[in-house]
């Protein structure tokens, strides 16, 4: 099974993940639900425009390559290692924020300290052993692939923070 | 070495005038070179100067607002409203089985920043209504920047630019978050006695709780949630800078209030509790308080918990 779907989904999902956090910090006022869903959907266009490089990429790869049927068989194995590395990440978080808006306040807060703060500087490293593993598994063409949406994955945040929310509200 | 917050020292205003005074970034760095605090050193150079050297006021007012709203984010993702509710809730219960029927309550946020607290409070009406809600700050931009922020949401709510020494505002409770480490040797205890001596029932200051992990949570935090690096300094600084229980509880020790700290170390899981209040209440008020907090009041301990 080709991991590009699952890939994709979780790409478009942290794309809007991004749009919020280059959001989150800027707008002092109490009610921003709408701030807050503008804000994601900025990131999710953002992303998703620039989850166009790693598919044209791996496409790239495919069509260059000598023997395409291997190639294609490389590419899947260092996307599905790529895949595992960054679903048990998106598990993490997904088990945190949970947690956090689930449980009373003081567990919440215990979601947030050990869960989400620490993760969201985890990311970049996620996505470097993201590559890694994709390297180990599928090669220089995997890891240039990987290595295309990891920069993709992290531009997004600050690209949308750049153009819309650089200073505050 | 004094662990210095970088706020503090690039704006002053003048405590009784509350007019703001020039600072000279030179005098800044001085500051900060004589605590060997480089780090802070580097973010104060980068900061605009005129032609005499001394740092451009709306520059920096600039940039305390914007610090000020990723710290509010901080306050929001900690859920500080809900954490302040918990014990307020119960509090004005007490207060108001105790006072005449239908008397107005007022609450006064001390350095209240872009206010959050009291907009958040007005915003939810969590108080119920007879509840008038004001923030003081003695930096003029926040104070200015909360009221605008009020004003724009349509919150019942005011903000004044005051010192916390020298309140105009009469409050039924004081209540501040993150301001108690600003104060520093006999200031901490001066603040609360200015409190006491008013006609206030309770005052309720939520700090940093100071644990041994809680400099690490804050780096972690603040490196993870603010970008500006002044906030990310001031942030680990505040941490670092956070006052212990038993010190809260000495300087709250004034006759006629019965001080008690919520969740102080050792009752509470560290992991759970960021910022935990100092309370110091009128004695008549302590048995309907505990009451209205039920089996939580376990977790409010005065200075006998920590007698030798
Ligand atoms: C760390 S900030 C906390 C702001 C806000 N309460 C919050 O939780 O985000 C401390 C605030 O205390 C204010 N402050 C410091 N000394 C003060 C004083 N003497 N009187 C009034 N406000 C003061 C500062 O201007 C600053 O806004």
């Amino acid at each position: 099974m080709t991991p590009a779907l699952p890939l994709a989904a979780l790409g478009l999902i942290d794309a809007a993940f991004s749009g919020f956090r280059a959001y989150a910090g800027r707008d002092a006022r109490i009610r921003k639900h709408r701030a807050v869903l503008r804000a994601s959907l900025r990131g999710l266009a953002v992303g998703s425009a620039l989850l166009l490089v790693p598919i044209l990429t791996a496409c790239a790869v495919l069509l260059t390559a000598t023997d395409q049927s291997r190639a294609y068989d490389r590419l899947v194995d260092g996307g599905t290692a790529y895949l595992l590395c960054i679903a048990a990440y998106a598990l993490a978080v997904a088990l945190s924020l949970a947690a956090y808006f689930v449980l009373p306040f003081r567990a919440s807060t215990l979601a947030m300290v050990i869960g989400l703060g620490p993760l969201t500087l985890l990311r970049p490293l996620v996505l470097a052993a993201g590559c890694t593993v994709a390297l180990a598994a599928g090669g220089w063409p995997s890891l240039l692939v990987s290595a295309t949406a990891g920069a993709a994955a992290l531009a997004t945040e600050q690209i949308v923070h750049r153009r819309w929310y650089s200073r505050p509200l | 070495m004094p662990q210095f917050e970088i706020s503090d020292l690039i704006t002053v205003t003048d405590p009784r005038s509350l007019r703001r005074a020039p600072v000279r970034r030179d005098d800044v760095l001085r500051t900060l070179a004589e605590a060997g605090n480089r780090r802070a050193a580097r973010i104060v150079g980068t900061l605009p100067v005129d032609g005499d050297g001394v740092l451009d006021p709306a520059a920096v007012d600039r940039l305390l607002i914007g610090v000020h709203t990723e710290l509010q984010r901080l306050s929001e993702e900690m859920r500080i409203g809900e954490r302040v509710l918990h014990l307020l809730g119960p509090l004005l219960e007490a207060i108001r089985e105790t006072a005449e029927p239908g008397a107005r309550l007022r609450l006064v946020d001390i350095g209240c920043g872009l206010g959050y607290l009291v907009r958040r409070l007005a915003a939810t009406r969590a108080l119920g209504p007879g509840v008038e809600l004001i923030g003081v700050d003695l930096d003029a931009a926040l104070a200015g920047e909360a009221a605008r922020l009020a004003q724009a949401e349509g919150l019942d709510c005011r903000f004044v630019h005051a010192n916390a020494f020298d309140l105009p505002e009469a409050a039924t409770v004081y209540v501040s978050t993150g301001v108690l480490h600003h104060f520093r040797g006999p200031a901490l205890a001066e603040f609360l006695q200015a409190q006491a001596a008013s006609s206030a029932v309770a005052f309720c200051h939520f700090d940093i709780a100071a644990t041994p992990i809680t400099p690490l949570g804050a780096w972690v935090f603040h490196r993870a949630r603010m970008r500006h690096p002044l906030g990310r300094h001031d942030g680990v600084a505040s941490a670092r800078r956070a006052h212990s229980d038993e010190t809260l509880l000495h300087a709250a020790d004034i006759p006629g209030i019965r001080p008690l700290v919520y969740e102080p170390r050792g009752l509470a899981n560290p992991f759970c509790t960021t910022l935990r209040p100092l309370l110091g209440i009128r004695p008549h008020l302590e048995e309907p308080f505990r009451r209205a907090m039920g089996r939580a009041s376990r977790r409010l301990v005065g200075p006998e918990r920590f007698a030798a």
